[in-house]
This record gives structure tokens, sequence and C-alpha cells, in this order.
């Protein structure tokens, strides 16, 4: 069963510019467009649909509605009595919700499951969405009373690549400007129609005001609304499928390689135990060394490209050096000779991340993943990596405390 | 040849549209002039862009200036103009008189005209003024809708086409549409003819309530009449007027404006800009709605008729189709509006394919500019939610409404189709 192999099938992402507390919509019909979309775009039929997983971070604080998956009951006549759950672990539930949806189909209870990351972030304030956003972290010490407690926590990641290794911020403002760019040629992208520059990034004015520390405006991700859908299916039920729509199984794309991994979930303590060493989160670098290990990757040049979290531009800069495109603390270096680019030998989040593509949390890791799924099938339209065969990435939840990275490909 | 388009000017550049069409040009890194009767109308524009912007770096490629002073080195270094002053065919025949004087040959020359006939503000210029001027009617606001449609004459050269439709699209991002050179182009046509005949309906049942049964749930980002008093009673008048003088058939009786909305212009009730329309906001935060009998505000009576709830409530859990199952087996006077409403959309639309835009099309250029121009669903889209072609058109007969020869299948949920459900407001 550990060898058994496990296939992607594709899936749908809705719009992340949309805005569905503006439509006056409910949080399950954003999991029924995924759903009804996945549908049209993988052509699965529902009866063979074995079960369900919805990851979600936080669908009782910003919706007063939990339980998710019972939801999916009302979709399909033939849902009645489908196993599901809710899989909950902050920003990565979406990588948690696939990585539970494989181990089901590695131990063989079904041979398809489907995966919805949904999350409804702006039917809320800003200050009660950074509130509820608190949560991901340790609330009573790290966010309770604190206006947006994770851009401070994370503008203190680089101000830690700072006292390690020195930090200049026109890096982090390329790497905001690289995802806007690359969001302008994804449809379903956030930010695709907004104006985004270097000299904006990196200048701090009006209309780039300063959240906390040295995190600006352009720095951070985005309040996201949206939901993806995608299927992960065993190799008997993956054979058939291919079958049916004539295809080679051997151009379905594979879960080749996955790490999970759990660091405190303090910030500080993560920064105290890591002193030292070589790697500000060991426990992200070992998430992504156990899935090139599993897949039998020596390192990221063996990757066409990534799809990282970068919830702010410090997130991204850590998972630059973290995934080894540099050494410990030199990911300016991979910024400044244009590797993580569009063309580069490396492109990092070709859909334009976390930064421009947007972050409805739940859904985030899912989104990836169905980005991978393009990349590696062609299909990735205007954002395409030419010829992409493997791709790795990275959710993370909390400050780095949950870790979950996997490696597509065929 | 070098086509690329290096430096804009934008004539006009103290109105809203221009100055964010200028703004989203200065965007790209482009240099832009934006010129206005006088420097500080210059800089209202400007502030606009930023805003759209939400930058300040913009302002760097963006140089500001009035016409005594800026137009003719403006006009000498641009391969673009904008022109956007006001809609007045004097006042754009005389700025066309200056433009010839100083432009570089093959410089293309743009107008946002939304009523003005184009022949007529062609009429007079050189050869080679002809050959570079068309029609980019950009919808309001630019940086949220993002339809342009482009209109040619017949002495407009292709390449002139050519080269501003992939400016608008690889630069501005825009959806192009390529319309026929006729009255209201695509969108305008279908929506103020349908608006006309909206507001015919004021006086039996009320501003309110035809805004609530004809309210977002049936497929519009913002009910008709608010739309109305956003756009200006006084412009939608002067479109309705301009469109029935061009009509030759059976929409001239059609467009007969209203008389109450005569009135409503006499007296000053030109909607948002005046503080008051078909909707006025009081002190107190209230809203009351016109009487079009007296022209005085009347207290709001909130409307709740059952099927309009109904299909609300499904929309809001993503149940589009049984929304719209809800809506025509619904019977009564304020169901039989609706329906009336989207058969009178679906069909005009489908009718005016290849009259206001190329046949080859079929629907797709009339989808698109509803949708990005208007933030409407598509007609193609509310034929599939009432069940597809056949369903469709039982309705229409039921109706009376002529069928169209056009109407397409639409009975597939397509990838497409389903993203365009969000036009469907639970509201």
């Amino acid at each position: 069963m550990q060898n058994s192999k496990v296939y992607m099938l594709g899936g749908y992402q809705t719009d992340f510019a949309r805005n569905w507390h503006a439509e006056n919509k409910h949080i399950s019909a954003m999991m029924r467009e995924a759903y009804l979309g996945s549908l049209i775009s993988t052509e699965v039929e529902p009866s063979d649909i074995d079960a369900a997983l919805i990851g979600n971070f936080a669908g009782e604080l910003f919706c007063m509605q939990g339980h998710l998956g019972a939801f999916l009951i009302n979709f399909d006549p033939c849902f009645a009595g489908l196993p599901t759950s809710r899989i909950e672990g902050a920003c990565a539930s979406g990588a948690l919700a696939a990585l539970t949806a494989m181990a089901y189909i590695k131990a063989g209870f079904y041979n398809l499951v489907c995966i919805i990351g949904v999350e409804q972030m702006k039917n809320v304030s800003p200050d009660k969405g950074g509130d509820f956003l608190g949560t991901a972290a340790w609330y009573e010490k790290e966010a309770n009373g604190i206006e947006f407690p994770f851009p401070k926590l994370f503008g203190k990641l680089g101000d830690e690549y700072d006292k390690r290794y020195g930090l200049d911020d026109k890096y982090l403002a390329r790497v905001s400007e690289i995802n806007y760019r690359n969001a302008k040629n994804n449809p379903n992208a956030q930010t695709r129609d907004w104006f985004m520059s270097f000299e904006h990034a990196n200048t701090i004015g009006a209309y780039n005001t300063i959240v906390s520390g040295r995190i600006k405006i352009t720095d951070c991700s985005q309040v996201t609304d949206g939901a993806v859908a995608l299927y992960l299916a065993s190799e008997k039920f993956t054979n058939d499928y291919a079958k049916r729509k004539g295809l080679n199984i051997n151009d379905i794309p594979q879960i080749l390689g996955w790490g999970h991994t759990t660091a405190p979930i303090e910030f500080a303590q993560k920064i105290t135990d890591s002193a030292g060493g070589e790697y500000i989160m060991p426990f992200t670098r070992k998430a992504i060394t156990d899935a090139f290990e599993r897949a039998g990757v020596a390192n990221c040049w063996e990757l066409d490209c990534i799809e990282t979290h970068d919830c702010f531009t410090t997130t991204e800069y850590m998972a630059i050096d973290h995934f080894g495109l540099t050494g410990p603390g030199e990911s300016w270096q991979a910024i400044e000779d244009g590797i993580i680019e569009l063309g580069g030998r490396l492109p990092i989040n070709p859909s334009g991340g976390l930064i421009g593509c947007g972050h409805p949390v739940g859904a985030t890791g899912a989104r990836q993943l169905l980005d991978a799924y393009k990349q590696v099938t062609s299909t990735a339209g205007d954002y395409q990596v030419p010829d992409a065969k493997k791709v790795a990435t990275l959710n993370i939840g909390g400050t780095a405390t949950t870790n979950v990275c996997f490696i597509l490909g065929k | 040849m070098d086509n690329s388009i290096k430096t804009v000017v934008v004539l006009g550049s103290s109105g809203t549209i221009g100055s964010l069409v200028g703004g989203l040009i200065a965007q790209n890194g482009i240099k832009v002039y934006f010129l206005s009767r006088t420097l500080e109308g210059a800089k209202t524009g400007l502030r606009r862009a930023m805003t759209q912007a939400r930058s300040e770096v913009i302002s760097r490629y963006i140089e500001c200036g009035d016409y005594d002073h800026l137009l003719e080195s403006a006009l000498q270094d641009a391969d673009l103009i904008i022109e956007s002053i006001s809609e007045d065919l004097e006042a754009k025949k005389a700025m066309y008189n200056r433009v010839e004087r100083y432009r570089k040959p093959d410089t293309i020359i743009g107008t946002t005209t939304s009523s003005l006939p184009l022949s007529a503000l062609a009429d007079g210029r050189s050869p080679d003024f002809r050959s570079h001027f068309l029609a980019t009617h950009f919808y309001n606001p630019p940086g949220r809708m993002r339809a342009c449609e482009v209109a040619c004459t017949e002495a407009t050269d292709p390449v002139s086409y050519d080269i501003i439709k992939d400016f608008l699209k690889n630069e501005l991002r825009r959806e192009v549409i390529a319309v026929n050179n006729v009255p209201g182009f695509a969108g305008n046509r279908i929506a103020f003819v349908l608006f006309n005949q909206i507001t015919s309906l004021v006086e039996e049942y009320g501003a309110e309530q035809i805004d609530y049964l004809i309210g977002p749930y049936t497929g519009r980002l913002m009910p008709p009449l608010r739309t109305i008093d956003l756009v200006g009673l006084d412009i939608h008048k002067a479109i309705i007027h301009n469109l029935r003088e061009a009509s030759h058939d059976h929409m001239y009786e059609e467009l007969a404006l209203p008389d109450y909305i005569n009135k409503m212009v006499i007296a000053g009730f030109l909607g948002n800009k005046t503080k008051g329309g078909f909707y006025k906001v009081l002190e107190s935060g209230k809203q009351v709605f016109i009487d079009p009998h007296t022209c005085n505000y009347i207290p709001a009576i909130e409307p709740h008729v059952a099927f309009v709830e109904k299909a609300k409530r499904l929309i809001h859990l993503g149940l589009y189709h049984e929304a719209f199952e809800a809506i025509n087996t619904a019977r009564g006077p304020e169901a039989e509006i609706v329906k009336d409403i989207l058969c009178k959309y679906i069909a005009y639309s489908y009718s005016l394919i290849g009259e206001v835009t190329k046949p080859e099309y079929g629907i797709a250029g009339i989808d698109k500019v509803m949708t990005t121009g208007f933030h409407w669903a598509a007609p193609s889209v509310i034929v599939n939610v009432l069940g597809g072609k056949e369903a469709a058109i039982d309705l229409l007969h039921a109706r009376g409404v002529q069928v169209p020869e056009g109407i397409g299948r639409e009975d597939t949920l397509t990838e497409k189709a389903l993203g365009s459900m969000k036009y469907f407001i639970a509201r």
C-alpha cells in the first residue's frame, strides 16, 4: 500500500477576484460551483466519488458555519451517505485535505476522493478578519489585542533574516512585483487587473503604507473568497478513467512525493530553536527534503517550477533558500538573477501565488496543487512554464508551523 | 514599421473617462499627456488616475497641461490621441481642427464618444486623419468595466484598427469588441432600449417596485433605475434621443421617452450627481423614491413578492437554474414583468447579431460587452439558466416575442458559463 500510486485528475478553481459576500452567497454556493466546475473539467462521474474532504480554516468564525463536508450531500442525489470530513491546519488546510485523501487511497479505503478547499473571508471587516486569522498563531500569546498579528510575525521573519544574513527590502519589493506580474497572466487571479510596479512596491506612500514593521501593503497576500475542487485517485480507478477518456495513464500526473512537518506554534520559540542552525525554519526545510526524498528528486533543479506559500514577501524569501535555490540567507541572489521569474531557471509562483492569485486560506493548498496539475499537463494557458514535468508545492499554516510539500509529476 | 505606442495624448483629461483611461495607459509605463482647458482640470484628472491605480508612482509618466500651452508639442510627440472632450459635435470638430494642424501623420485618433455619429465627426477631415480615426468606446469606470468597443468608419485603415486592438488588449487589458458603426454600438443599444422599456413601467408600478422586480437577482450588478441614476437622467435622455433618431424600424415607437422623465430632467432630478433621481437619500439616511405622476418623492414601501424572494434564496445557495425555474413558473403581473424583460433582453440581443457586431462572432461579442461593460449576465447565460434554447423559445412564444434566428443552444453548462453566475446576485 505504501508504494501504491496516487494520481491527480484535475479540478476547478473559482475566480479569486469575486466577492461572494457582495453577491450575497453562502459558502456552500462557492463549494457547489467548484464541485460543478470540476465535473466539467475532469468528466468525473459523481457516482464514482467514494469520499470527500474539505480543506477549510475558519468557517465557524468568518461564516458561522462549520461541518462543511455535510453540504456536499445536497450537491448530487447519489451522494446520500457519502463519507466526508473537514480538515483544518490553518493556511495549510487545503494541502492537509489532499494529504488525507492520499492516505485514504494508499490505505486502500477509497479509489476516488474529491477534495474541496474553501474559505470565505470578505464578509467581515479587516480588523475582525485579522483577529480571526490570529487564531492560526498562539492566540493568547501572539494575537490577542494585536490589530494585524500575522504581518507583525512575518515582519519579524524578515528581521531575523536581516539579523542573521542581512536583508535589503528591495528584494521583497521584487518578490511582490513578480507575483503581481505573473498574476496578470492568470484568468482566475484576484489581482490580475490591479496596478503594480517595482517602483510602487519599493516605495512607502499614501497607497503603500506600512502595515507592521518592514511589511508594507504590497508585501501582503490578499483577503480572498475562493474555492478549489480537485480529485485524487488510485491507480485502479485512474486506469479505467484513462481508458474511458482515451488517455494514456502515463500522461496523468501523480503525487510523486510529500513531506509534512509541524513546528512549535509560537514564532519566538521557532526562532530560538533554530538559532545557530543552517535554516531559520528547519521544519519547513524538512518537509521539502522529505518530499524530495520520497519523489526521488535530488535537489530543486530537477523541478520545473514551484508554487509556494507567500502569505508575505518574507515567506517567499524564506522558501527560496529553504527549497535550496541558494544557500541559507542568500535568497536575494536568486531574485537578483531572475531565477524565480517566468522564463528563469526555476520559476516560483507562475500563478501569482498568494500575493497575486489570492489567498482564500483553506483553499490555497488545493489551489497550489491544481496549478501544479495545470503546469504538468500543459493546460496553464498564459502562465504555462514550457514543458513542465515536475512541480513542487509548499503550503504553510501559521508562522511556518504546519508545513506540507508535494511533488507532482509524471 | 514601428507600430508601438510610446506616447499618448488624452484630450479632455479632466473628465472621468479621459482621466481614468489615461491613468490605465500610464500604469503601463507609457508616457501620457493629460490635456484639458485648464491645468487645474488636468491635475484633477491626474488625482483621479492615481486613486484608480492606488499609487502615486504613475504620476511619473503623466504630464499635465492646458490646450493653449501644451497641445502643439504634445500632439507632435503622440503616437495615439484619445479624444474624450464633452459630447458636443461642434466642440469636438473644433478640437479636431487643432489636432489636424499638429498631429504627426500615422497618429491614431480614438474618440470615446458614446452618442455622436462617427461620420459627422470625421466630416471635412484630411484623408490621413480619416484613415486613422475610429471610436474607442470605454465603459465607466474603466478600472472595473473592462469592455472597449472599437468601431471604424469606411475610411479607417484596417492597420489602424489592428494596432489599436492590440494596444487595448495587451497593454490596457481590455475586452475588445469590434462593433459596427451604428448608434449606441452594441452595449448602449441593448441596455438603453431595455432601460427605456423599464422606465415606461414606472408610472404603473412605481420606481421602487420595478427595481425590486428587475433587481440584481435577474442577472445584473445594479438594478436598472439605480443604474440610470448613476448614468444621469440627462445623459439617459440624450442617448435614447440619439438612438431614436437613428431608428428606422419598430424601435422608433419603443424608444419614446416617458414624459415624466422629461419633467424630472427639467426639475433637475438628474440622479446621483444632483443627489436625487429615481432614488433620493434623505438626511435621515432614509431612502425615498420618485413618484412619476407628481415628480415628488414618496416613502419606501419595501416590496415583498414570494417568487422573487424564493429566487433570491436559491441564488444564495448557488442554485441558479432552480431560481429561474421559480421565476418561469411564477404567475401574476409581477412575474409577467420579470419574464417580459428577460425575453426582451435575450430576443433583442440575439436579433442584433450581424447588425451591431459581425455575424461570425455569433452572440460572443454581445455577451462580452454586456458582461464586461455593464456587469449583466450575458444573454447566452440567461438562455442557459432558463433551461437552454428550447425552453427559451417556449418562453418567447408564450409572450408573443419574435424568436430571433440566431438564438443559440446554450444548453450545456460550460466552465465559462459557470463563472458567469457571478452576475446573479442574491439581492
